[in-house]
């Protein structure tokens, strides 16, 4: 677990970068362009109106960045929520202090005139409101960001990481031993066997598509179990219940073979008379919801390599991602027998869209 | 004429190194096993000369095989095969073990049968502590009037050093190793406490921890009726790991 703990990032962008600085100050700029752009008076005093707001504006966000920089230790250890709370907050009470020195300024420097129209309650109530709203507003903006950084992520290592699974020397290895052996006795198997690979390889590639079908997903699934299928002999044995599901749903493009890999490095290939895979679903109101449980492994076995876990933790990211919260993966021991539930959202208006 | 055993997990992987043997020396004895215990079992009833041998298993893995079989008076010559073996393949050089790699070359095949030898105990307990990736085995094993006795390692209650011999006991009985108590101990260290200077016991099957009237204490294992006796220097550590390791008896 520790090894993630550095990919994990704060939703709040470095505010101690220069581009970062660079990029708030702009942002700060055009809102003072905006404030003075909607005033009635903009004809008659616009240059000299929009210089008095920049530097107002460009005060508070040059503060606001020194503050969430010199925070950013603390916040980057705290949870998405309470970071973004507590930089809200952090940017209001340096708006709030930035507010009452402009208006201490403007009444105690007689030489500057009245510069700042209205009562003091007034001045605060408009610039904290203003503050309020475009600081919320950017605080939306990163975190919408992030999002989408993260899903492009674990995307592309959902890919990876299939092609991993699919070039991991003993998967390849044993793979290419079955089809020597096959070519001597058996050459259509081995044909076979060579075209179930190319579709493997072809869908942990980068041509394939992002989204596919529970039909193109249970296909891949079959070659798969093909090939392991010669290697494993009668250990492997699967059942399918899938009859009630509608094989044209959508869902993101290698969500079941992947599992279902891990049900046999784990439940089939450490034990001697192997044991049944089981592979199931049904749809409840619009919501799909697929099994895959397998034997556990039989006791004092440990996992040589870890990278399953990656994939059920990646796996699940995919779900939360594309669903916002619709989908999920459940892990369940049951007895002696390990399961994966996958939950899918499921339309069926805007399924036979493809 | 050879006698060779092929194992191997995988049947096509079986067929495919019989059907090389067959074609490089035609007219040898093949006899198969799918996983290392019945490679055992086979080894002990119809001795061959050569095992062929693959590394990764279920039930017993290869190098285990290998570590029992090295203990026989009429161990066989063993070729190791494997797909992979990541940083493994340099500890077999190290020793001098032959291997080969999956799929296997048949010329590569050819000169590992013609110079297959037999061995060395020890070669395999050095080859097997390098190696990273090893688990601890799952058998004991010793030679009792030249034939090979297994004793899964889950069964045994305790082990107990005695002279130049280590006693394993279980409920059916008691087998003399050739071991050295330290090294038992340092393999199965998430199995086996030490108790004594001389003795371990099985932290699964602690019953009770018993207190005489001389005020020494003992241990009373689960199925068998001999108590182990525990000394002062061992108690204290052995009621901490007893507090994180409840027994299921």
């Amino acid at each position: 677990m520790k090894a993630e703990t550095p990919g994990k990032s704060s939703f709040l962008p470095d505010f101690c970068n220069v581009r970062m600085v660079f990029v708030v100050v702009l942002i700060a700029e055009l809102l003072a362009i905006v404030l003075t752009l909607v005033e009635d008076t903009f004809l008659i005093d616009g240059a000299a109106n929009l210089a008095l707001k920049s530097l107002f504006i460009q005060w508070m966000a040059l503060f606001s960045i020194a503050a969430l920089c010199l925070t950013r230790p603390y916040l980057s250890m705290i949870s998405d929520f309470r970071a973004a709370t507590v930089s809200y907050l952090l940017v209001l009470i340096v708006s709030l202090l930035i507010s009452e020195t402009a208006w201490w300024f403007d009444n105690n420097t007689p030489a500057l005139g009245n510069l700042i129209p209205g009562t003091h309650a007034e001045f605060l109530l408009r610039t904290m409101g203003v503050s309020a709203i475009v600081n919320a507003l950017a605080l939306r903006y990163f975190f919408v960001q992030h999002q989408l950084r993260k899903n492009i992520e674990s995307e592309a290592e959902a890919r990876i990481q299939a092609l991993q699974a699919r070039i991991r020397p003993h998967f390849l290895f044993n793979c290419m031993n079955i089809i020597a052996s096959l070519t001597r006795t058996q050459p259509r198997l081995a044909e076979e066997a060579i075209e179930d690979l190319s579709d493997l390889f072809r869908g942990s590639l980068g041509d394939a598509k992002q989204f596919s079908t529970l039909d193109e997903e249970f296909s891949l699934c079959r070659r798969y179990l093909r090939i392991e299928a010669h290697r494993l002999g009668k250990r492997l044995q699967v059942n399918w219940d899938i009859d009630e599901l509608p094989m044209h749903a959508r869902l993101p493009a290698l969500t079941l073979q992947p599992l279902l890999e891990n049900a046999i490095y784990h439940g089939i290939e450490p034990s001697n008379h192997g044991g049944i895979i089981n592979i199931s679903g049904k749809t409840a109101g619009n919501k799909i919801i697929l099994w895959i449980d397998n034997p556990l492994p039989p006791p004092g076995y440990t996992v040589h390599h870890d990278g399953n876990q990656l994939a059920l933790e990646n796996t699940r990211q995919r779900m939360s991602a594309y669903y916002e919260g619709e989908g999920k993966l459940e892990i369940q021991s049951i007895n002696d027998r390990y399961r994966v539930e996958l939950t899918l959202p499921y339309h069926v208006e805007n399924s036979s869209r493809r | 004429m050879l006698k060779i055993l092929v194992v191997d997990d995988e049947q096509l992987a079986r067929q495919r190194l019989i059907s090389l043997v067959e074609e490089l020396h035609p007219g040898q004895e093949l006899i198969e096993a799918d996983n290392g215990l019945a490679a055992l079992e086979m080894a002990s009833s119809h001795e061959p000369d050569i095992m062929l041998l693959d590394i990764r298993m279920p039930v017993m893995d290869g190098l285990e095989v290998a570590q029992h079989m090295s203990r026989c008076t009429n161990a066989p010559a063993i070729i190791f095969t494997t797909a992979y073996q990541d940083h493994a393949l340099e500890a077999f050089d190290i020793h001098a073990i032959d291997y080969l790699l999956k799929p296997v070359r048949k010329e590569r095949l050819k000169h590992a049968l013609e110079r297959a030898r037999i061995l060395h105990s020890t070669q395999v307990d050095q080859l097997r502590k390098l190696d990273p990736a090893s688990q601890p085995r799952t058998h004991l094993s010793a030679t009792v009037q030249g034939n090979l006795k297994l004793l899964r390692v889950s069964e045994i209650r305790y082990l107990r050093a005695e002279q130049k011999y280590v006693i394993a006991g279980w409920p059916n009985g008691e087998l003399l190793l050739d071991e050295a108590l330290t090294s038992l101990e340092q393999e199965f260290q998430d199995r086996f406490f030490r108790v004594h200077r001389n003795a371990l016991v099985a932290l699964e099957y602690i019953d009770a921890l018993i207190q005489a009237k001389n005020g020494t204490y003992s241990v009373k294992l689960h199925g068998v009726s001999s108590m182990l006796q525990v000394s002062r220097r061992n108690l204290s550590h052995l009621r901490k790991r007893l507090k994180k390791f409840p027994s299921n008896h």
